[in-house]
């Protein structure tokens, strides 16, 4: 790796564990390797929104360009929002494509991660099923990513009715995963995610 | 990329740390507009991809980087280094601007060249000495030198093909010209007066090589040498680089019975001597003798000048 990368990475490091936001338990970060090139990062869902009381895990590679190119960030945390792939986690935020500049650090790229969970973009979505939710049926997303927080990142607020038809349809002999992703997708209606997961 | 923060004494002021590569700044250039501060090879490096102020993206070109303030230079002189060698023993803690002078001659460097004195007089770096072996080192350097060899031995084997396929097509085409020239007269004209030019140039190019002589009595001209006298002049005028192709007429017209009217006797000669003085003659290096060259001569009549000259020998007179 770069010299420069590791340099950066190695002294950007230190600056998040002595930041107060980590002493506030709002973002984490570990090096996964010793060369610096890959790290887990972890930010608590904002409070006053569905992720709230939630802990997001994110991926973080570091490129051998780095600074001079952003990290490659993506959850790892399965997560129901407009601007990140509820299938592969991948992120579409601005900073981590053209709008990076060098001298942005992995605390600035966390911080900004959680205040995209607190302020979603549906008109530059990642996820086209999710953003449509979110522009026609904002309850009903609040509701759907309140239950995936629950479900994949610890969140406190269990919603019964969404946990039965799931298990309706694991007692079908679908996978719990695919069935949650197939529920969200038709806005919990049990009998078109059914059709859907049968056709 | 700057210089590491740990290899400084105490503190760094954030302002000395470069955006970039959090390092302390090595030859900083400044944003025009927000003044932010890089390390000249970050700065050109972010810039190659992105032309924007890393720090706030404002729109910034290599061309508006200017120096940074005298204060901020002064600032980064002072500040206290550990020399890049201190993991090879250097224990030499510099100001940073003289850190550059110190680091050509710290002998602590792994990579400094030193002499071999064991035999093979190679110049090494110094971190490769304890594991060099003479013999394998000129090995592999006569290893090398076998392969250059063989390289230049290829090209030149090559470029000996090339020529004798030249050579090859050049006959091929003199004889398609004399084919040319046999069966088409007015190509044989043009081809003889094409001979003719380049041997006239060569005449002239081969005069023009040679120096000026004086004639100082020119009573003291032999007009009717003998064998032994016409042979040396001939050798003479070949190691002088006459060309072939007047050499043997050159030879022969240093014999009154070659000359023209008015020189081919002594009564005509008497008559004409006066115009001597108008040659313009050649000196033969070492011999009493000169050459009267018809193209240096063309000033002169008919009477007086032959193709394609004339080699008066003297008895004595000639500077
Ligand atoms: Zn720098
Ligand atoms: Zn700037
Ligand atoms: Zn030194």
């Amino acid at each position: 790796m770069a010299n420069i990368a590791a340099q950066r990475i190695k002294r950007e490091f230190k600056e998040v564990i002595k930041s107060e936001e980590v002493a506030k338990c709002a973002i984490k970060l570990e090096l996964v390797d010793n060369n610096y090139t890959e790290l887990k990062g972890e930010i608590a869902g904002p409070p006053d929104t569905p992720y709230e009381g939630g802990n997001f895990v994110l991926e973080i590679k570091v490129p051998e360009t780095y600074p001079f190119n952003p990290p490659k960030v993506r959850f790892i945390t399965k997560i129901w929002h407009p601007n990140i792939s509820s299938v592969t986690g991948a992120i579409c935020l601005d900073i981590l494509k053209d709008q990076w500049a060098a001298a942005m650090t992995l605390r600035t790229v966390l911080l900004s991660l959680q205040a995209l969970l607190s302020a979603a973009e549906p008109d530059d979505p990642q996820d086209a099923v999710v953003a449509r939710q979110y522009k026609e049926n904002l309850d009903m997303f609040k509701l759907t990513a309140r239950h995936w927080t629950n479900a994949y990142a610890g969140g406190p607020s269990v919603n019964s009715e969404c946990d039965d038809k799931i298990k309706r349809l694991v007692d079908m002999g679908i996978e719990e995963h695919q069935a949650r992703v197939a529920l969200s997708s038709y806005n919990w209606d049990l009998e078109r995610a059914t059709e859907q997961l049968f056709s | 990329m700057g210089f590491e923060i740990n290899r400084f004494q105490g503190d760094v002021d954030e302002e000395l740390i470069c955006p970039i590569c959090s390092a302390v700044l090595e030859d900083p250039l400044q944003a025009p507009e927000c003044e932010h501060v890089f390390c000249k090879a970050c700065i050109t490096q972010w810039i190659s991809r992105q032309p924007t102020c890393p720090v706030d993206r404002q729109n910034l070109t290599s061309a508006q980087l200017t120096q940074v303030p005298r204060i901020l230079r002064n600032l980064l002189a002072r500040l206290t280094i550990s020399c890049d060698n201190a993991q090879y023993g250097c224990t030499r803690v510099l100001n940073l601007d003289t850190l550059s002078t110190h680091l050509e001659e710290c002998e602590h460097n792994p990579k400094r060249p030193v002499l071999c004195e064991q035999g093979c007089a190679l110049v090494i770096p110094k971190d490769e000495l304890k594991d060099h072996n003479c013999i394998k080192e000129l090995r592999s350097l006569i290893t090398k030198q076998q392969q250059k060899m063989n390289e230049y031995q290829h090209e030149f084997h090559e470029l000996r093909f090339f020529i004798l396929e030249q050579r090859r097509e050049m006959q091929l085409l003199k004889d398609f010209m004399r084919a040319l020239k046999t069966s088409n007269p007015s190509m044989r004209a043009i081809a003889d007066a094409m001979d003719r030019d380049a041997q006239d140039r060569e005449v002239v190019r081969w005069s023009n090589s040679l120096q000026r002589a004086r004639v100082t009595r020119w009573g003291g001209m032999i007009s009717t040498p003998d064998d032994a006298l016409q042979r040396m002049i001939k050798r003479t005028l070949t190691e002088m680089g006459c060309p072939i192709h007047i050499l043997d007429d050159l030879m022969e017209n240093c014999h009154e019975c070659r000359w023209p009217p008015g020189l081919c006797s002594l009564e005509t000669r008497q008559n004409n001597r006066r115009q001597y003085e108008n040659y313009v003659c050649k000196r033969v290096p070492g011999k009493q003798a000169v050459l009267v060259l018809h193209c240096d001569n063309q000033h002169m009549g008919e009477d007086m000048m032959v193709e394609p000259g004339l080699v008066m020998i003297f008895a004595h007179g000639v500077e």
